[in-house]
């Protein structure tokens, strides 16, 4: 099983608010891989908008992806175009 | 920041009767005119940033929640009102259940982090199932406020 994780620093200059993580879900769900979303010390599950609101990631901060499973790859590079968006979603 | 930072105990609603979305955002604004958050000549713009954010993609974020928000320069500061359907409204939700608890923010234009703390805050209160269901099933305002200062209490020592 591949399982893959990468730091990226959020350039959404609203930060990960509502709009943008309940995105964040639905990639995670259109994927087989089990995702996880890191801020410092605190973890939270990629198919949960509420977990991921938890963080409140401002723009600049870094978080951590983590994906596990058969498509890891391709889970992880969509997320973090969206991460990386720098135009307000 | 706490919850009762920016909410005002006289903006909460223990019993919602409205049953569409158009409907339940107008009574959550309604709240705030009442409260005196929201000049009472800027209702329907606010409805109408409200109503227009619903169409970019639902609020409602799951298990029976949903954060109705939008900027507004009706709003000097952060405002917001706690509403609680006991027979839950049709949001849109991307789990396809019914919102019950209406956690509706108003921010002034220009304003990033106040916003997405709140967020934070409010899904970090209600990531818990048993206030949720302590909302849900809380018999009038005094009770809900009597959670959530509870809550902010909690959050606050951690």
């Amino acid at each position: 099983m591949v399982k893959i994780q990468k730091e990226i620093i959020i350039r959404n200059p609203q930060g990960l608010h509502a709009r943008p993580s309940a995105m964040f879900v639905q990639i995670v769900s259109k994927h087989e891989s089990i995702v996880t979303l890191r801020k410092g010390d605190e973890e939270v599950n990629g198919r949960s908008i509420m977990g991921i609101l938890t963080l409140g990631a401002q723009f600049n901060s870094s978080v951590v992806i983590t994906a596990e499973g058969v498509d890891a790859e391709k889970v992880i590079c969509e997320l973090e175009a969206l991460l990386k968006k720098e135009t307000p979603e | 920041m706490k919850i009762s930072d920016f909410l005002d105990k006289k903006a909460v609603c223990a019993d919602l009767k409205s049953d569409t979305k158009p409907a339940v955002i107008t009574e959550l604004v309604e709240l705030l005119l009442n409260a005196g958050l929201i000049d009472k000549k800027n209702k329907n713009k606010v409805i109408d940033v409200l109503m227009a954010r619903e169409e970019l993609g639902s609020t409602a974020i799951g298990q029976g929640i949903a954060i109705p928000h939008a900027k507004c320069d009706a709003a000097k500061e952060l405002v917001g009102c706690l509403g609680i359907s006991k027979k839950g409204v049709n949001f849109d939700s991307l789990d396809g259940e019914l919102a019950h608890i209406f956690f509706l923010l108003v921010a002034p234009v220009d304003s990033a982090g106040p916003h997405l703390k709140a967020l934070a805050k409010i899904s970090r209160i209600l990531k818990d199932k048993f206030i949720r269901d302590s909302l849900k099933t809380a018999k009038d305002e005094t009770t809900i406020m009597k959670i959530i200062e509870q809550e902010d209490i909690r959050l606050a020592a951690i």
